[in-house]
């Protein structure tokens, strides 16, 4: 088995039961209150931890601001993110200026 | 309400529908161009579906990680799902349980995001919520279909530049969230201490210890500036 395939059978299944499980617990017992805040910070907790390397290393070295197409159209994409909340806006900013800063 | 139930769900997937579509072509696209087969860009969508987790799958399979940090980082990333189906449950209370394990599949992060606010005006009824949820999905599916079927013949320059929809992709779930002081920290010192792994050679690791003393630190946070709040008279 392709380590690809064994990998999105294995994701998809973890996702699955994530989303039924909770869903099927939520609607029988609720959660203590600390519990459910806690969940409510995994998730920019963990896009914060993906977005952090992906914005400022350029594998192990830090790259300068200048050389940085990444960090650079991050901060137009965050403007339009934080201010439209609309998340196909945000990625088509995103890549357009992401395309102009690389081909400058 | 006038109208069938199939009819409201399908106006309520609209504007999920309309953001899939373009967003499953780039993964398409994408992944193909990437290197990896057609057939199993499509299999990702239909088993994973969740954006963030399947770029970041084909992103982390690209770098040749460890399938076993591959499979952890990513179920971690979808770890907030647990959060959706806790906060929904409640309303699910008079549903058969078959149901609920069917409507929990299309449980992405629009979906919560659209229902959490409708549920609270309306129990859902499982036509509706059956329709809304794979409507959505099917979008999604057929969005990476025909992705990948232009794949190969989009230009390098173009699926470069498409590369950079998994970053906006999460510049836009984090400020599509709750945008408090503490959840901010959690976001800062979530990315701090990836950047300090990713240093140190710990690899993804970082993003495991990232994501779970960032939200410690943010509920942290918010518990002491509650309490603070408290003694000011």
């Amino acid at each position: 088995m392709p380590p690809v395939l064994f990998e999105t059978l294995l994701i998809g299944a973890g996702t699955y039961l994530i989303r039924a499980g909770s869903l099927s617990l939520g609607s029988r017992a609720s959660w203590p209150e600390w519990a459910r805040k806690w969940l409510s910070f995994v998730t920019p907790a963990v896009l914060g931890a993906l977005l952090g390397p992906m914005l400022l290393l350029n594998g192990d070295h830090w790259p300068s601001i200048t050389h940085n197409p990444t960090l650079l159209a991050a901060l137009p994409t965050a403007a339009v993110a934080w201010i439209s909340r609309h998340l196909l806006l945000t990625v088509v900013v995103g890549v357009v200026c992401f395309a102009l800063i690389v081909h400058i | 309400m006038s109208g069938s139930p199939v009819k409201a769900a399908l106006q309520d997937s609209l504007p999920i529908v309309t953001a899939y579509f373009p967003i499953a072509v780039t993964f398409g696209v994408l992944s193909v161009a990437g290197g990896i087969a057609w057939w199993m860009t499509i299999l990702i969508s239909v088993c994973v579906y969740a954006g963030g987790a399947q770029f970041m799958l084909v992103g982390l399979v690209l770098s040749n990680s460890s399938p076993l940090s591959t499979v952890i980082t990513v179920l971690l990333v979808n770890l907030r799902h647990f959060l959706y189906g806790t906060t929904l449950g409640p309303s699910f209370r008079q549903w058969t349980e078959r149901h609920k394990w069917i409507a929990a599949f299309g449980l992405t992060d629009e979906v919560f995001a659209v229902s959490s606010t409708r549920l609270r005006e309306k129990e859902p009824t499982p036509v509706y919520q059956f329709a809304f949820v794979f409507a959505c999905y099917a979008s999604w599916v057929s969005g990476t279909v025909a992705g990948a079927g232009i794949g190969q013949a989009v230009p390098t320059s173009v699926s470069q530049a498409l590369g950079f929809a998994l970053p906006a992709l999460f510049l836009a779930l984090l400020f599509l969230g709750e945008r408090t002081l503490a959840h901010l920290i959690a976001a800062l010192s979530g990315a701090l201490l990836a950047i300090a792994a990713t240093l140190l050679h710990a690899g993804s690791t970082g993003i495991v210890i990232g994501a779970l003393v960032g939200a410690t630190l943010g509920l942290l946070v918010r518990e002491y500036s509650g309490k603070l709040r408290q003694k000011v008279p």
